[in-house]
């Protein structure tokens, strides 16, 4: 019965003209958003190629200037000296590589630099990019596949199930059908499955279609299965809506305003709402006092230099070439170790940053099940890579990879060495190393179980109140 | 076949139907007369479980409606003042629809066919789009949909109000005929000429009560007449 309810519903929607123009226009604006997501993804390969291409001739240009024997020309710019290499000449690009599926979420990915130049000078110096503004800011972003299916796809969804029950009773099939051995809750069943049917096949085709359009390899095709999985939970959750909708009985233009609200409580206000409440809740210190702080702190190392210096020897006697004394006038080094310091002031100060960006986080984190546009927004990104999660990930590595630089680099200004071809050789270089798919699985999991949950909430209060459907008057 | 048992409906204190009593053998063509709002189509929608009952049973086959919503309406047929179909299909298509929504056997399309023509629509109506179709053949599809379905009771709400005489006399004689193979049917009406032509019997109905039953054999036209304007001015 089942199945003839859903080949009947296929005729009737199959002769609504209005249903393929709508589906026509969604593979409009979804392509038209992969197109975007695609472009940007080009774009940011395209920029860190040729950082690669600047960063391969620049070194391989001192390094051949090494190999030829000449004279440096200034002391500043200095090929042969391991503080010009390392404090600036020899920088090196960290990178974020986008993912395979990033094409389809742009995410976060165009609030925040994916590229680093990373040198032997403090993280300030590279990180000065670093947003301060609240990382939950999920209402902004391009126009890509993930804005289509969280924010267009429940129209859709509407569009086809605002008068899923109401339309029958109001051209007076209804009573026809339920005069039939057919439970309500059958008929109202077999027609959301055919619309899911075709709303997924749509929706699950265009994800497929731009992917490969996008030249995703199937490699990836678990985190496509992933995100599929999403779309579909997502979309359930709205059909969910709209069968608990027309079960209270209402007729169709009640339907359509009710739904309507619905959609923009979760969409829009909810996002919004949950925004203000941690902004407000954790505000970020003004950048202005970090600018300062940075400032008094290295102001007060240099004035203390002398005492900065013999400090850093003491916290690093490797550093001290053997059998000399400290030089309290090594220039060289007196700068490294006013950096260390500078860094060790501003400590607290970044902790507040981070720290109360962290208490941001975690409060998004509780708010988010609020709204499902949310949840799935955010399951979204991380699936494409352009989450804040990898993003943090990300940050992470180029952390460790400024620390090795450091590392390289420090001793050989310290032994006053001068760089060799072989040195040049060993500078260490920068590699992305990806999340585990392990880590992405648990984080998107945990958003799928926010999704099916609320889905299956819809589903029963829907059957619950489908009960008492006044069938007539 | 049908019967109802104190069969009792209120809206916030108002009776609807209070204590309704009656039972249609298989054969028989009840017709409820009255006013509107006397209690005709409460009636219906309570054998048809579409509303619930505030007190009474409702039975169809020995079976409470309520109890068993599905099962009684295999037994069952409902013809609206409007039979309502899908307008962008066929009539056979609508037919083959509710056919199957209905529980019995799969038809071939040719059986279907012969439903048409055994309510007396023309062939090729049977392939027409359901816009392009009167009232009057709206509604013997709606006899057609029994046929296919094989009910053994058919409840009808005013199935004849706007019929031209023509098309409304075609439907009576489909009633007797359905009637005459062991059908038993319940139908609210407005036609006390109707009634008498094709009822057997005959119950006034008045602010939800049943006040007379009649046999339609045992009086003329003018007697029906009389003595329902005399139960309407209680």
């Amino acid at each position: 019965m089942l199945g003839r309810i859903i080949r009947h519903e296929w005729t009737n929607l199959a002769a609504d003209r209005t249903v393929w123009v709508l589906a026509g226009l969604m593979a409009l604006i979804s392509l038209y958003g992969v197109y975007n997501g695609a472009t940007w993804s080009a774009f940011q390969r395209e920029n860190i190629a040729m950082a690669l291409d600047e960063e391969r001739d620049r070194l391989a240009g001192h390094r051949a200037f090494v190999e030829s024997g000449q004279e440096p020309a200034s002391r500043f710019r200095n090929p042969l000296s391991p503080d010009s290499v390392g404090g600036s000449m020899g920088r090196r690009y960290a990178y974020l590589p986008p993912a395979p599926l990033a094409p389809l979420s742009v995410g976060q990915s165009d609030l925040y630099p994916y590229y680093f130049q990373v040198s032997t000078n403090s993280k300030q110096s590279f990180l000065n990019t670093h947003e301060l503004e609240n990382p939950s800011n999920l209402l902004s972003g391009r126009f890509d596949l993930a804005f289509v299916v969280v924010y267009l796809l429940p129209l859709l969804i509407l569009a086809l199930s605002y008068d899923l029950l109401s339309s029958e009773r109001e051209q007076g099939t209804m009573a026809m059908l339920l005069s039939q051995p057919l439970p309500l809750w059958t008929l109202a069943l077999g027609k959301i499955a055919l619309r899911a049917l075709v709303v997924l096949a749509l929706a699950l085709g265009f994800s497929l279609a731009g992917y490969t359009a996008a030249g995703g390899a199937l490699a990836s095709m678990d985190a496509l299965l992933l995100w599929m999985a999403v779309v579909a939970a997502y979309s359930l959750l709205w059909f969910g809506l709209a069968v608990a909708a027309n079960a209270l009985g209402k007729g169709s233009a009640t339907n359509a305003m009710l739904l309507a609200g619905i959609w923009l409580v979760v969409v829009v206000i909810t996002p919004a709402a949950v925004n203000l409440v941690v902004t407000t809740s954790y505000p970020i210190p003004s950048r202005v006092e970090l600018v300062q702080a940075l400032r008094t702190a290295t102001e007060d190392a240099n004035a203390r230099s002398a005492e900065v210096l013999s400090q850093y020897y003491t916290d690093h006697p490797e550093y001290l070439p053997e059998g000399e004394q400290p030089d309290p006038n090594d220039f060289t080094l007196r700068s490294y170790a006013v950096r260390e310091d500078v860094e060790r002031a501003m400590a607290p100060v970044l902790e507040r940053y981070d720290g109360q960006l962290l208490r941001q986080q975690t409060l998004v984190n509780r708010l988010k099940w609020l709204s499902p546009a949310v949840v799935a927004q955010e399951a979204l990104n991380d699936i494409a890579g352009t989450g804040l999660a990898r993003y943090q990930h990300f940050l992470g590595v180029v952390d460790r990879y400024h620390d090795e630089l450091r590392s390289y680099f420090i001793p050989k200004v310290s032994a006053r060495a001068t760089m060799t071809t072989a040195d040049y050789d060993a500078i260490p270089v920068f590699e992305y190393q990806e999340e585990s798919f392990g880590e992405i699985l648990g984080r998107v999991s945990a958003g799928i179980v926010g999704l099916a949950l609320p889905m299956l909430l819809a589903f029963g209060v829907g059957a619950r109140i489908l009960r008492s459907y006044p069938v007539v008057g | 076949m049908l019967k109802a048992t104190d069969l009792t409906k209120t809206y916030n204190g108002v009776a609807a139907l209070d204590r309704l009593n009656l039972e249609v053998a298989p054969g028989d063509v009840f017709c409820l007369l009255g006013a509107n709002g006397a209690g005709k189509t409460t009636t219906i929608n309570l054998f048809l479980n579409f509303i619930e009952p505030s007190g009474g049973t409702a039975q169809v086959n020995g079976l409470d409606v309520t109890r068993q919503p599905l099962e009684t309406k295999r037994w069952l047929a409902y013809i609206p003042e409007q039979v309502m179909l899908y307008r962008h299909l066929t009539g056979l298509e609508n037919l083959d629809y509710f056919t199957a929504l209905s529980g019995t056997d799969h038809y071939p399309p040719d059986q279907l066919r012969a439903f048409f023509k055994q309510v007396g629509l023309q062939d090729g109506v049977a392939d027409q789009r359901v816009s392009t179709y009167s009232k009057g053949m709206r509604q013997k599809v709606g006899i057609a949909i029994a046929l296919a379905k094989q009910a053994k009771a058919l409840l009808l709400d005013e199935p004849t109000s706007g019929l031209d005489p023509k098309a409304s006399n075609e439907f009576s004689r489909l009633l007797q005929r359905l009637s005459g193979e062991g059908v038993a049917v319940l139908m609210a009406t407005h036609d006390l000429f109707r009634a008498k032509e094709s009822g057997t019997r005959v119950g006034i109905m008045n602010q939800g009560q049943l006040k007379q039953t009649l046999t339609t054999a045992e009086i003329g036209h003018a007697d029906l007449e009389r003595i329902y304007l005399e139960q309407m001015h209680d």
